[in-house]
């Protein structure tokens, strides 16, 4: 494969989207019994809240950061001329989702391994 | 690019070889040619074959970077050896890479079979259509509107953007960023008289929304132009076709008038300066 | 185009419902069970927000599966029967979402 930062984002971007549609059909597994009743609406959360998945949702959490700043500079780049500027733009992208993923990650294992 | 190795008295050339007659897959093999500095990639290839290995097959014709024939990929890159210094591109031990353009058939050696590149190219009509009415003397465009054409129309169609593009890579079916480019050309040039038709054409899922942003075809281009600025202008004006040919009837009012009239660019769907 | 289209605008709608989810639903306190979400989905407001949010998580699921599925050159030939199936499977995903959230009644 050709290799450059733009195609990095287009794979990363692919890969990120292609979880994420596999996370909203387990979603709404979960969140579809809530006309179940407390019962099971709290039995199937149960299961997808033990520490592996507690691991999971922090890589979720990455796929949905990582793919919606890269969204970002997908917009900034259809409206403005970014030529200049594609590597740095694709690097601020990258860097803001591993920091947000840290700072929303670093909260939901300490409460998981903790709680 | 690989730092210059001036020490070294001999380069080593890895070339991509493939007879289709009795080769079952490429294979590289290495050349060693003198490194003179002063000496492009396309006098190294010529030196193998006039002295070396008769049978290595390349394109090339003017050698001076403007007839697009002599595109590879060299060290992973697509570009145009003919002015390609060799030592600019040796690697610490003195050797380099050079493979046929990716993602297309290869017919042989160096040789690529650029039929989809062509099919795409003569798709978007590249030719002028121009309004029913000749000027008796010229046409009147305004130094913005011809300065808009610029960079588009300094294309060689060597190929490199196209071979280097990832969507193309994936699904032959997508137009390509030097048709599109040549498109954007002639859609943003007041003498053509059929911008609808063609904003229709490359308006769809297999022109301009097909492109991904990828941006390899400006790392490419030997010429420094940017497919991708003129494919998101073009998504632009295929999103506004109704108006932007609506303008274009009206600019053509005026476009073939006598060397009296004031030349009136019509404000053309906020296209901005193509870079 | 119209995919395309699609894609941008509900990125755009995303960004803002996603904003929302996450700092209503999962920041702090983290524990979430049935009893924390009763109170918020028995309400209107809510009802609507989650509907609009599930109609454009549909629209950018379903777009941007349909580009990934046509970039793969062995499916292309298919492409108006692909489009069908999406947006049959983002009707369908839309209407059970919305009768369940509309259903919905905090047990008394």
């Amino acid at each position: 494969m050709y290799r450059s930062t733009g195609f990095v984002s287009f794979v990363l971007r692919r890969l990120t989207g292609i979880a994420l549609v596999l996370y909203l059909i387990a979603h709404i597994w979960v969140i579809g019994s809530v006309n179940g009743g407390p019962e099971l609406f709290n039995s199937r959360l149960a299961a997808v809240q033990t520490p592996i998945f507690k691991l999971a949702e922090v890589a979720l959490l990455a796929a949905v950061v990582y793919h919606a700043f890269d969204g970002i500079r997908l917009l900034i780049v259809h409206y403005f001329d970014v030529t200049e500027y594609r590597k740095s733009l694709f690097y601020a992208a990258f860097v803001v989702s591993v920091i947000l993923t840290i700072a929303g990650g670093l909260p939901i294992l300490l409460f998981a391994f903790q709680g | 690019m690989a730092s210059p190795v001036k020490s070294k008295s001999m380069a080593t050339i890895r070339v991509q070889r493939f007879n289709p007659d009795s080769d079952a897959k490429p294979y590289m093999q290495e050349f060693q040619v003198p490194n003179l500095q002063g000496t492009t990639l396309l006098d190294a290839l010529h030196r193998i074959k006039h002295e070396q290995d008769g049978s290595l097959t390349f394109r090339r014709s003017c050698r001076h970077a403007i007839c697009g024939s002599c595109a590879m990929n060299v060290n992973g890159r697509n570009i145009l050896v003919c002015k390609a210094p060799l030592q600019g591109q040796l690697d610490r031990k003195g050797a380099v890479t050079i493979k046929p353009l990716p993602y297309l058939p290869i017919i042989k050696d160096l040789v690529v079979d650029r039929s989809t590149f062509w099919n795409e190219y003569l798709r978007v009509k590249p030719w002028l259509v121009p309004p029913a009415t000749s000027p008796e003397k010229e046409f009147r465009m305004s130094p913005q509107e011809v300065a808009a054409l610029h960079n588009a129309e300094t294309c060689i169609m060597c190929g490199a953007c196209y071979s280097a593009c990832q969507v193309v890579a994936l699904n032959k079916e997508y137009i390509g960023p030097h048709a599109l480019l040549k498109s954007f050309l002639r859609v943003l040039d007041p003498r053509d008289s059929i911008p609808g038709e063609r904003l229709a054409e490359v308006g769809t899922d297999e022109g301009v929304f097909r492109c991904h942003t990828i941006f390899n075809c400006i790392d490419a281009c030997p010429k420094n132009l940017n497919p991708t600025q003129a494919i998101e202008t073009l998504r632009r004006l295929a999103q506004k076709r109704t108006a932007f040919e609506a303008a274009r009837v009206e600019r053509q009012r005026t476009i073939a008038g006598s060397l009296d009239a004031e030349v009136t660019p019509a404000a053309e769907g906020g296209v901005g300066d193509v870079p | 185009m119209r995919v395309f289209q699609f894609q941008r605008i509900s990125a755009i709608a995303l960004l803002v419902f996603l904003t929302i989810h996450m700092t209503v639903v999962h920041y702090p306190p983290f524990h979430i069970d049935f009893s924390r979400i009763i109170d918020r989905m028995g309400q209107p407001l809510w009802k609507a927000i989650d509907i609009a949010f599930l109609f454009f998580v549909l629209l950018h699921a379903i777009s941007g599966s349909y580009a990934v599925l046509i970039d793969l050159g062995g499916v292309a030939r298919m492409k108006r029967t692909l489009a069908a199936s999406a947006i049959l499977l983002a009707i369908v995903g839309f209407v059970y979402g919305t009768l369940t959230i509309l259903a919905f009644q905090p047990p008394v």
